[in-house]
């Protein structure tokens, strides 16, 4: 075991969180290691993945992503680790994420709608649900440097923007144009009396930003970026090694050691070879997604730490949330036509809020805006056309179908609960195991007021059929394994997201949200980010 | 639509689930493996040249036989403009999978020739059911597509050249390949009554 200690502090996870936090650190003057569980993959190899696959694959993320054998990540149900994540209960927390470096926006769609002031008040407002720690106005200027950090592009009309208060500073880049498709969705819905927003969203719109181009509507922002225009944390992994960082990958931690202070003093990784490595530091940052992260935590149990560390409230991985959603796949009669554009472009938030949270989840819904070839070209060819009634076969199932999704809010629960599953992995690491529900409170909003709301927006598109997904998926927003509270006995990271347990252990991301809302999660776990950077970089200075 | 789509349809979902256990048990790159099979194509050339050398001529003719009759009955089958790059890689998965395709095209040829086919429609429905009929939807469905099948082992003959994509060249984006440039997409939505020509 070779034991190095060549940084202040040691982040776990290149993704976003950990991204960000690494660089407020460096431009601190703190010295930063980087561990990464999986490889560094070069863009250009995931688009090759990506064309190169069979049109029928192509929505397999695991495709374009092909999972190291010593950093598994799941893949569902066509992908090469389906049974990563040992599932159980009512309903599938079946994920995707990736563990190479860069993390999962490289393959998120950049969606980055904020929470409301009530979003993070559930428990005072509606009864229901967790407070947050903090509220609105604490969150909001980290939102802006998160906004600006990563650049999202948004509307100036405040009548366009989520949520719709003043803004501290305004969008750094314009919105992105629609699709037809978008176009036309949007005037429908509006004589139904819903408005159908841009999407604030992680994309250079019109010009250059952070030294990425500007989107050219390649509408591929899932599973790839093919240009960098979207951002993703694996385009800054290059400007930190320019300040100096050290990034190690092919570096699988799995074990948090605490020293007789209680202080956590080191982590442990393999490496391909399955040889392990010991790092110290002064300081550890966990960022290596919602379901690793406590994962890592739970396997690191100790004398001291008998329920695994940080966890002394009993709380790492229960709570586990995303945005459980429903698809209406309509089929229409005028044509549509999505595929122009980014792949989400637009949304309507305000079905997401309301005195109704007392009973039932919220809900947003969005058009989404993926080119529909691959959707039907299988299903138009298996009717047996030939010639010119084949094109227009394929033409009109790929203009005049869409996909409308329902995104619901969730409500933490101590049940919904990852453990340590006595399978296995290629290292021999426990994979994660993962009870789910989404529980009444989102069923009830299926039934009485999203699944109803969607059924009015196909009828007014003109649908001749629509489609309903059986079972709830899930929108891959991974929160709640590390919640965030006041109390320490009911929560694992206080404001800061530093661990109740261990001063020197920070736990940003999603892990730490206390309540969904129904938007993508990631600019908050931004936000939480930037926060927790401050906070540590007092520390590291000695103000803490 | 005969049986041989069909069962490529019926059993995908259990094919995906025996290349998702396959991937699992040896997760190897796409990357590695293209430069695994490269050196492995090396190591047969040297391995194997005095024997094979006098007959590579021949099968070279052979080969562009194929690939000129394979694309006469696509240019028979699909109404429009074909890539023969495309087809030679068309021709080579058929010819893997249907050891009869001599046989089946001239007979297809023959039906179109016989009717004076000008287009697809002019003769398709005299192929009698059958493996010949069979294989001209696979043909179709091979060049629409891009792939040999919807399974998740298909063979890959192109993304981009295939025509479900020139069907909405007008409208949609071929995935990651760039429409227009920076915020230049806007644009009226079109009717379905005005197909690209391709």
């Amino acid at each position: 075991m070779v034991t190095k200690n060549n940084a202040e502090v040691v982040v776990i996870g290149t993704g976003v969180v950990g991204v960000l936090i690494a660089e407020q650190l460096l431009d601190a003057g703190i010295s930063v290691l980087m561990l990464e569980a999986g490889p560094r993959v070069s863009r250009a190899e995931i688009v090759e993945n990506f064309r190169n696959a069979p049109l029928g694959l192509k929505g397999d993320t695991s495709v374009s992503y092909p999972p190291a054998p010593w950093a598994p990540h799941p893949t569902g149900p066509t992908g090469g680790a389906h049974d990563y994540l040992q599932l159980s209960g009512p309903d599938s927390y079946a994920q995707t994420y990736i563990r190479y470096a860069g993390g999962s926006t490289w393959h998120w769609a950049g969606t980055s709608w904020r929470l409301t002031p009530e979003d993070m008040r559930l428990k005072s407002l509606y009864g229901v649900g967790r407070d947050w720690a903090f509220d609105y106005d604490t969150l909001d200027p980290f939102y802006t440097r998160a906004e600006y950090k990563l650049g999202i592009c948004g509307p100036s009309n405040p009548e366009q923007q989520w949520p719709r208060r003043a803004r501290l500073k305004p969008y750094p880049m314009p919105p992105l144009p629609f699709s037809p498709g978008e176009t036309r969705f949007t005037q429908i819905v509006k004589e139904l009396g819903y408005n159908n927003i841009p999407v604030s969203q992680a994309r250079n719109s019109g010009m250059p930003y952070d030294d990425r181009p500007a989107c050219c509507a390649n509408n591929n922002c899932v599973p790839v970026c093919p240009v960098g225009a979207k951002y993703d944390a694996a385009t800054a992994l290059g400007r930190l090694e320019a300040k100096g960082a050290k990034i190690l990958a092919d570096a699988v931690v799995y074990k948090v050691e605490t020293n007789g202070q209680n202080r956590i003093e080191a982590v442990h990784y393999l490496d391909p070879n399955k040889q392990s490595h010991r790092v110290a530091g002064k300081l550890f940052v966990i960022a290596a997604n919602g379901l690793e992260t406590p994962k890592l935590l739970l396997m690191s149990k100790d004398d001291r730490n008998p329920n695994g560390i940080a966890n002394r409230s009993d709380q790492v991985g229960r709570n586990m949330m995303d945005h459980p959603q429903l698809t209406l796949t309509v089929t229409t009669k005028e044509p549509f036509w999505s595929g122009v554009g980014p792949v989400v472009n637009s949304g309507i938030m305000e079905t997401s809020q309301g005195a109704f949270r007392s009973e039932h989840a919220g809900a947003y819904f969005r058009y989404n805006n993926f080119a529909r070839n691959r959707f039907v070209t299988f299903a138009a060819l298996k009717k047996g056309l030939v010639g010119k009634a084949l094109d227009e076969e394929i033409r009109r199932m790929t203009a005049c179908t869409a996909d409308i999704v329902a995104a619901h809010e969730i409500l933490p629960h101590p049940d919904n609960r990852l453990t340590l599953s006595d399978k296995t992995d290629w290292l021999g690491l426990p994979k994660p195991s993962i009870h789910y529900d989404v529980g009444d409170y989102v069923r009830r909003s299926a039934e009485v007021y999203s699944l109803p709301i969607g059924k009015k927006i196909a009828a007014a598109m003109g649908a001749t059929d629509v489609k309903i997904s059986p079972k709830f998926a899930q929108s891959k927003h991974i929160m709640g394994g590390t919640i965030m509270g006041a109390d320490a006995m009911n929560s694992v990271v206080d404001t800061d997201c530093r661990s109740h347990d261990h001063d020197n252990l920070f736990l940003p991301g999603g892990g730490a949200m206390a309540s969904t809302a129904c938007g993508n999660s990631t600019i908050t776990m931004a936000a939480l980010a930037l926060r927790s950077a401050d906070a540590i970089v007092s520390q590291m200075k000695g103000a803490h | 639509m005969g049986g041989f789509l069909q069962a490529h349809f019926d059993d995908e979902n259990a094919t995906r689930r025996q290349l998702s256990e396959a991937k699992m048990k040896l997760p190897v790159s796409r990357r590695r493996l293209l430069i695994g099979s490269a050196a492995m194509a090396v190591g047969y050339v040297a391995l194997s040249t005095s024997p094979a050398f006098p007959a590579a001529p021949a099968a070279a003719a052979s080969g562009e036989a194929l690939n000129a009759k394979f694309m006469r009955l696509s240019n028979l089958l699909i109404n429009h403009r074909l890539s023969p790059a495309v087809g030679a890689r068309i021709a080579e998965g058929a010819a893997a999978d249907h050891k009869d395709m001599a046989a089946m095209m001239d007979q297809i040829i023959a039906i179109a020739e016989q009717k004076q086919a000008r287009v697809v429609e002019d003769f398709f429905e005299d192929i009698p059911a059958g493996p010949a009929k069979e294989f001209a939807h696979w043909v179709i469905f091979a060049w629409y597509s891009g792939v040999s099948s919807p399974k998740p082992d298909a063979k890959v003959f192109t993304f981009e050249e295939a025509l479900t994509f020139q069907t909405t060249s007008d409208v949609v984006t071929i995935p990651s390949y760039g429409l227009s440039g920076p915020n230049l997409w806007s644009q009226a939505t079109v009717p379905l009554s005005q197909m690209p020509r391709f």
